[in-house]
């Protein structure tokens, strides 16, 4: 009996100094080499190889290694807060919607970089929306142009659809889709919703016209307004009510990709409305189409999302964290990225000829158009969060449209 | 009959392992569809390896929590229900009564002053503030439960033990505690299992990627434009495994255990 | 030490207990406390007063200063937690009234089905190889149970939607996940699924402790198999029903992971909030830094939950007076009793 006690009090004793030890010394790893700079952004997979070659001459230029971790804004969302408010931050520069900086900048979270960074360097506006009253808050990077409906022009002219000019050539082409292949013929991106607010903000930029859409974004028009009900009313929930979409599908690469752009068998739903990343995830980019909406208001606007990061004030290394901002805004950075494809440059300087073609083709939609930021980016969360599950909802029962917008309309007078 | 019903319910775990376990390229249009069928580990080993939230790393921080989170209350837990059951007074009875009704308070009830203690004392995102909590949070349960198995203990030894002159402690360490083992072994089958698959104070107290548990890893696995359910599929048979595992080994502790913690059978 | 007359002094000190008493019962606090000190400074530090200080935040403004019930007017006034439109238009209906379908729909099924299979697993043979396939469940983490529904309501992938689609039945052939209704009645019969195992695992060792002469006396007596479920199982079995319908209804207002893994980690209940609960609302507070709101929802689930288990406590208090030595009754007399005998080790009478 003595020895069985003695066996057990050991165990628990080993295990618990075992697992107290660890505890410790894996808190706190050893610094090996020099200090990496720790970078947190949304991109994962193929997206992320497009990122690395950055960070890669990032430390070739200045020797500083990096450590980059992945994490989407709706999982930064809840647990920045909470870490900021530690004082504590996961990274030393983070990638997030430029309203949210603004957001965590007047909490007193954010690091200036107004002498890190110059507006002279950027294409014209670039940071203003990170800029209060003089202060500049974080910097832009390369950005994505949503601009319409992509498809397979093989497919496209195999079977004689072409692009459409008008509204009504639009809705006839849609329907001549439907019959050929008796399913939805647009594939709606994603059940998490951000895919169906680019869908919906293209129609307010076409129908509406640009001026609906900064309004809109600056909160100085109401959802509920009529201009704003016409459009939802005469183009995109009669779209939903005649079965044009499919149900919000989550992004899996097989599945989305046997859907929209076909392979073996031709493709069941052959329009995808997608940002201009989709450019990276087709097996033949040169076939790839593209088509905004056609016909609508005289001043139209595009939608272009570039992506925003800052410095919190409670890395562990704000220097490394600086010079890394530095970079991501300079020309020699942002042209590394567009070399890569699917992004377009906010940086001055990055010459026409660092594009691949696809690319080149989508900036040619962004002719005569007004250029504007993401809505729900601009406004920020909790507002963004809201209106998405609005929508999907939306795309779940059109017929309380109205219902919706009056929701998404309280969201917007409730954001602070 | 009997085994329909059993194979009924598996049939969403199966779901998951298909998708785990095969490429997504086969199960993508539904895992059900069994030509083409491959079997491959390079979905485990993608979650496994994942830059956004390794496994590998979830699982190590959800053991090095769970351990500790389980040894440290079953300790103090014990102790405490050996006092409520070998010196009773009717002031002690309110107060036992009080601290079993706190197993009725939901975590989100302290969620808040805990995080802010948490801040005062720098232990936001060290994975001691989950193992203290959770420690807390465990002794309720495993105080009644272990009172009641105290006091099933006949008296009599402790009594011989006591006129030969041994001190409380020595008798509670030396002959109540090795007669306590099916009673512990049923505490830290359970304690472990709660601790492990507790996501919400994981997710209050730690916002360090380098830290996160394996259940904080799950929902994580998916980047901006790519919603990978082979990951996601991969990482949840991973996390589920550990306590899957342990129940398999050690069954027969947690059909007595939770008999025990509900009615007695 | 009953002393006649005298002055003021000794009249008081007469009530005092003799030296030695305070002495002893000082010397049983101490060894008391030395056994249950630690547990006492963690509960107090870690529990008690972060409830207390959590139901103090629901009461103050963000300024710090005394609100009232402003807070508990605006988080109830709120849409998000109760949604009165909901009537006419369907889901989503707000938090309150979520949890309040999660009770209604959940607490019945799993009653039953627990029950069902308790009974059909009876005296079969390999009934506990079942019965651990569906206490797996119970085992599961609930994130990982919500990620595993993914694979049974989410089209293409999963199972329910290839299924109605193969049925031609249009209407159920969509995706679960993505529409407000069948996302939340997915998951409340996800959570029937994974819950079920508790249910059938504790009325199976309810109906051990019925005596099987009851049973064969009253089939001797040609009592048909119903009779005898609706006459002796089912009243006999009261007590354990009791026992689960308190810890399940416990279980379901804590609900928040399993909505988190269902949805992709939206933190906003799913498609337009279908789905969302008060754990979730809480959560949501927390972390946009609205600690008073989130103490207000905090607080609210802690009054339900309290509720409920007040209820058992009360009946299980009660009962043995009742019915005193009813060997089935769960009864704290019975933890009560001072000596029990060995063979009841690893056993405890009733817990919430």
């Amino acid at each position: 009996m003595p020895i069985l006690v003695i066996a057990i009090v050991a165990v628990v004793i080993v295990s618990s100094l075992v697992t107290g030890f660890a505890v410790y010394y894996l808190a706190t790893p050893p610094a090996v080499g020099p200090v990496p700079v720790q970078v947190i952004g949304p991109w994962a997979g193929s997206e992320w190889s497009k990122f690395k070659p950055v960070l890669d001459k990032f430390k070739t230029v200045t020797g500083i290694p990096y450590q980059y971790t992945t994490s989407r804004q709706e999982d930064l969302t809840p647990t920045l807060p909470i870490s900021f408010q530690a004082q504590q931050s996961p990274a030393d520069v983070i990638f997030m919607p430029s309203a949210t900086i603004k957001q965590y900048a007047t909490r007193g979270w954010v690091t200036e970089l107004t002498t890190t960074l110059s507006p002279s360097s950027y294409q014209p506006g670039a940071l203003d929306p990170l800029t209060v009253s003089g202060k500049i808050w974080g910097g832009a990077y390369t950005g994505k142009v949503k601009p319409g409906f992509w498809y397979n022009v093989s497919y496209f002219n195999a079977n004689g659809f072409q692009a459409p000019t008008t509204w009504a050539g639009f809705v006839s082409l849609l329907w001549a889709l439907k019959n050929k292949t008796g399913q939805a013929p647009i594939l709606a991106g994603d059940g998490v919703g951000w895919p169906l607010s680019d869908v919906t903000e293209h129609f307010i930029a076409t129908y509406g016209g640009a001026a609906m859409h900064q309004a809109l974004a600056q909160r100085t028009l109401a959802w509920t307004d009529a201009k704003v009900q016409a459009v939802f009313q005469n183009y995109l929930v009669p779209t939903l009510q005649n079965g044009f979409w499919t149900q919000p599908l989550t992004w899996n690469d097989p599945a989305v990709l046997a859907s929209w752009w076909g392979g073996t068998t031709p493709p069941t739903h052959p329009l995808y409305f997608m940002g201009s990343w989709i450019t990276g995830m087709v097996p033949n980019p040169n076939d790839l189409g593209v088509f905004s909406l056609p016909g609508g208001a005289s001043t139209q606007g595009i939608v272009f999302a570039a992506d925003y990061f800052f410095v919190p004030k409670y890395g562990l290394h704000q220097d490394l964290g600086k010079r890394l901002a530095a970079f991501l805004g300079s020309e020699a950075a942002q042209e590394e990225q567009v070399k890569q494809g699917g992004h377009i440059a906010t940086a001055a300087g990055v010459p026409a000829s660092a594009y691949p073609t696809v690319d080149a083709r989508v900036a040619g939609l962004l002719q005569g158009k007004v250029v504007l930021a993401d809505l729900d980016d601009t406004i920020g969360n909790p507002f963004q969060g809201k209106f998405w599950s609005e929508l999907q909802k939306l795309w779940a029962t059109p017929a309380q449209w109205q219902t919706i917008l009056a929701e998404i309309q309280a969201a917007a007078v409730a954001q602070p | 009959m009997a085994w329909g019903i059993g194979l009924a319910w598996m049939l969403p775990f199966v779901g998951v392992a298909m998708v785990a376990f095969r490429p997504l390229s086969q199960t993508s249009f539904g895992w059900w569809n069994l030509s083409p069928f491959t079997v491959t580990v390079d979905n485990l080993i993608a979650a496994w390896n994942n830059p956004g939230c390794p496994l590998s790393l979830g699982l190590r921080d959800s053991f090095l929590v769970a351990l500790p989170a389980t040894i440290i209350p079953m300790f103090v837990g014990a102790l405490a229900g050996y006092g409520f059951a070998r010196f009773q007074t009717r002031t002690r009875d309110y107060v036992f009564l009080s601290v079993v009704l706190l197993m009725a308070v939901p975590q989100m009830m302290v969620a808040v002053p805990v995080y802010n203690l948490m801040i005062a004392l720098h232990l936001v995102s060290s994975l001691w503030s989950l193992i203290l909590l959770h420690s807390a949070w465990g002794i309720p349960w495993i105080l009644l439960f272990m009172r009641n198995f105290f006091r099933s203990l006949p008296p009599e030894i402790e009594e011989a033990a006591r006129v030969d002159g041994a001190s409380d402690f020595k008798i509670f360490f030396r002959i109540v505690l090795p007669m306590s083992l099916p009673a512990m072994a049923a505490v830290v089958v359970f304690q472990f299992m709660w601790v492990w698959n507790d996501f919400f104070f994981a997710q209050v107290l730690i916002q360090n990627a380098n830290w996160y548990l394996s259940t904080q890893c799950v929902p994580r696995l998916v980047g901006q434009y790519v919603r990978p359910f082979d990951l996601l599929s991969a990482a949840a048979i991973l996390t589920m495994s550990v306590p899957v595992a342990l129940y398999i080994i050690l069954q027969r502790f947690y059909i007595r255990g939770l008999i025990g913690w509900t009615i007695k059978g | 030490m009953n002393r006649r007359g005298g002055g003021l002094l000794p009249r008081l000190t007469s009530l005092l207990p003799e030296p030695a008493t305070i002495q002893r019962w000082l010397r049983s606090q101490a060894k008391f406390l030395s056994f249950f000190l630690p547990a006492a400074i963690l509960l107090v530090v870690l529990v008690i007063y972060p409830i207390a200080a959590t139901l103090t935040l629901s009461f103050l403004g963000p300024d710090g200063g005394f609100a009232g019930l402003q807070n508990y007017g605006s988080v109830l006034g709120s849409p998000d937690t109760f949604n009165s439109a909901c009537l006419q238009q369907g889901l989503p209906c707000g938090t309150l009234l979520n949890n309040l379908i999660w009770t209604g729909i959940h607490l019945p099924l799993t009653l039953f089905m627990g029950l069902f299979l308790a009974v059909l697993l009876q005296n079969v043979r390999g009934a506990s190889i079942v019965k651990s396939l569906v206490f797996l469940g119970m085992v599961t983490p609930l994130i990982v149970i919500g990620v595993v529904l993914r694979f049974i309501l989410e089209a293409p992938i999963g199972l329910v939607p290839g299924f109605f689609d193969w049925l031609g039945i249009r209407s159920l052939a969509v995706n679960w996940i993505a529409n407000p209704s069948t996302l939340l009645f997915g998951l409340i019969l996800g959570t029937v699924w994974s819950w079920t195992g508790f249910s059938m695992v504790v009325y199976s060792a309810g109906l051990t402790t019925i005596p099987k002469d009851y049973f064969e006396a009253a089939r001797v007596d040609g009592a048909s198999e119903w009779q005898i479920f609706r006459k002796i199982t089912w009243p006999l079995l009261r007590p354990v029903t009791l026992v689960i319908v308190t810890m399940t209804i416990l279980w379901e207002l804590k609900l928040f992971d399993i909505v988190i893994g269902a949805t992709a980690g939206s933190q906003q209940g799913g498609v337009g909030g279908a789905a969302d609960v008060l754990a979730l609302q809480m959560y949501r507070y927390f972390f946009i830094i609205d600690y008073n709101r989130a103490a207000v929802v905090a607080t609210l689930l802690t009054i339900f939950t309290l509720i409920v288990a007040v209820v058992l406590f009360r009946r299980l208090l009660t009962a043995p007076r009742r019915k005193k030595r009813r060997r089935l009754t769960p009864s704290v007399r019975r933890m009560e009793a001072r000596r029990v005998g060995p063979e009841e080790a690893g056993g405890s009478e009733v817990v919430t």
